[in-house]
């Protein structure tokens, strides 16, 4: 097989997804699968290798987050049962989907990403007043250590029974795209199960390594991995997360963000119209 | 004397189980990547020594994630070493990261804090994942 995309423009076309995606905290994927098919390579194959690169960048900062004690693995583990199975029907969506409606699947979310950054302010966290019944049997609660208050936090999710249908859409979007979709889990566990800020995104990221697994199984059978493109994807995509999120805590939000915003418009507005013409 | 031992321990969970677990469950997924990362770049510079070149012409079809595993454990244990079995096995060690992982939850809610609800929920992930493997 020739490769449509040679190992020394996808190496530093991974290497700027992952290290844009860790900077701005939208994940790898988002920017991954624009800038491989704009290299020629077709949309499937772009998500398959993208969805193989998420469990890698989701699983190393998740490491961090969890020898810290500040992810609830008992939240991961109730939503990922919908996760998973979400993650499976929106794989085989896509491998029995055109690659039109892909495009232009891709852009809206893109899309729905800008506006999201766009409107985005950071409420401060407040803690929901009551735990439903089914909440508490779930057992969905827990404290981290805030080293910023200098103090341990305790907090109670609730809305549990409308947090796990949601999260099995949030499921289906990241296996249907290849990409984590950590913005959707985030807001859900944010607004919906009122979980403080940073339980939300480190749990979030817990999640999104199982959902990938279970994506990237239905691509490899489906013999949509390509090995010879997933190394020096993975292997960019990972020295750039790492190299951003070292550079995270440097720049200033508001460079990050306006720069972010132009990225995200164009690459939507991109894959809109090139689903739009044909989806080639 | 090991049963009098026993009997003086309190039964359920000791307060200071879970934060072990947070850290082996850490270390499971930090491992995986680092073995996973490893892998990946032995293959491509043994190739590129070997080759001139890092490209890789070789698919991954007809077979699903599980066959994958077992054909490359098979190429493993005849010590059939060349810069492409480093590079697949770099992506079944990154595949089974998050299966280790939830695999390492299960024993967790099941022997360390013996919480029967959470070792249903995570024997269910468990259980689809494990069908995921064999999805043809």
């Amino acid at each position: 097989m020739i490769h449509p995309v040679p190992f020394l423009l996808a190496f530093p076309v991974a290497l700027l997804a992952g290290f844009i995606g860790a900077m701005s905290g939208m994940g790898g994927g988002i920017l991954l699968i624009p800038g491989l098919t704009l290299l020629g390579l077709d949309i499937k194959h772009a998500i398959a290798i993208s969805v193989l690169s998420v469990i890698a960048t989701s699983s190393g900062s998740a490491s961090a987050y969890v020898r810290d004690h500040i992810t609830n693995l008992k939240v991961g583990m109730f939503l990922e049962m919908f996760t998973i199975v979400g993650a499976l029907a929106g794989a085989r969506i896509t491998l029995s989907s055109s690659p039109r409606p892909l495009y232009i699947a891709f852009g809206c979310v893109l899309l729905g990403s800008w506006v999201a950054l766009l409107i985005a302010e950071r409420k401060s966290w407040r803690p929901p007043e009551a735990q439903d019944a089914v909440s508490r049997w779930l057992e969905l609660e827990g404290s981290y250590p805030d080293l910023a208050l200098g103090k341990t936090v305790e907090y109670k999710a609730h809305r549990a029974y409308f947090g796990a249908p949601l999260m099995f859409g949030a499921g289906m979007i990241a296996g249907l795209l290849g990409i984590g979709a950590g913005a959707v889990k985030v807001l859900i566990h944010d607004l919906v199960m009122g979980l403080p800020p940073k339980v939300s995104t480190t749990t979030s990221n817990l999640i999104i390594g199982v959902t990938a697994l279970a994506g990237s199984s239905v691509y490899l059978a489906a013999g949509l991995i390509d090995p010879g493109l997933a190394a020096p994807v993975i292997l960019g995509v990972v020295i750039g997360a790492l190299a951003g999120t070292r550079l995270l805590v440097r720049l200033s939000n508001r460079a990050v963000r306006v720069f972010f915003l132009v990225v995200l418009a164009v690459l939507a507005v991109e894959m809109v119209v090139r689903g739009i013409g044909g989806g080639r | 004397m090991t049963s009098s031992l026993r009997s003086r321990v309190p039964p359920g969970p000791k307060p200071s189980r879970q934060f072990e677990m947070d850290v082996l469950i850490g270390y499971i997924l930090l491992g995986g990547v680092l073995i996973s990362m490893t892998l990946i770049v032995v293959g491509l510079i043994w190739r590129l020594l070997r080759t001139g070149s890092v490209t890789f012409d070789y698919r991954i079809a007809g077979m699903n994630m599980a066959e994958f595993i077992v054909a490359e454990l098979r190429d493993l244990a005849s010590a059939k070493f060349r810069p492409r079995l480093f590079i697949s096995l770099g992506i079944v060690v990154l595949m089974l990261t998050p299966f280790l992982r939830v695999a390492a939850s299960v024993v967790y809610f099941m022997v360390g804090l013996r919480n029967w609800k959470y070792t249903v929920f995570t024997g269910v992930v468990l259980a689809v994942l494990t069908y995921s493997l064999f999805l043809r």
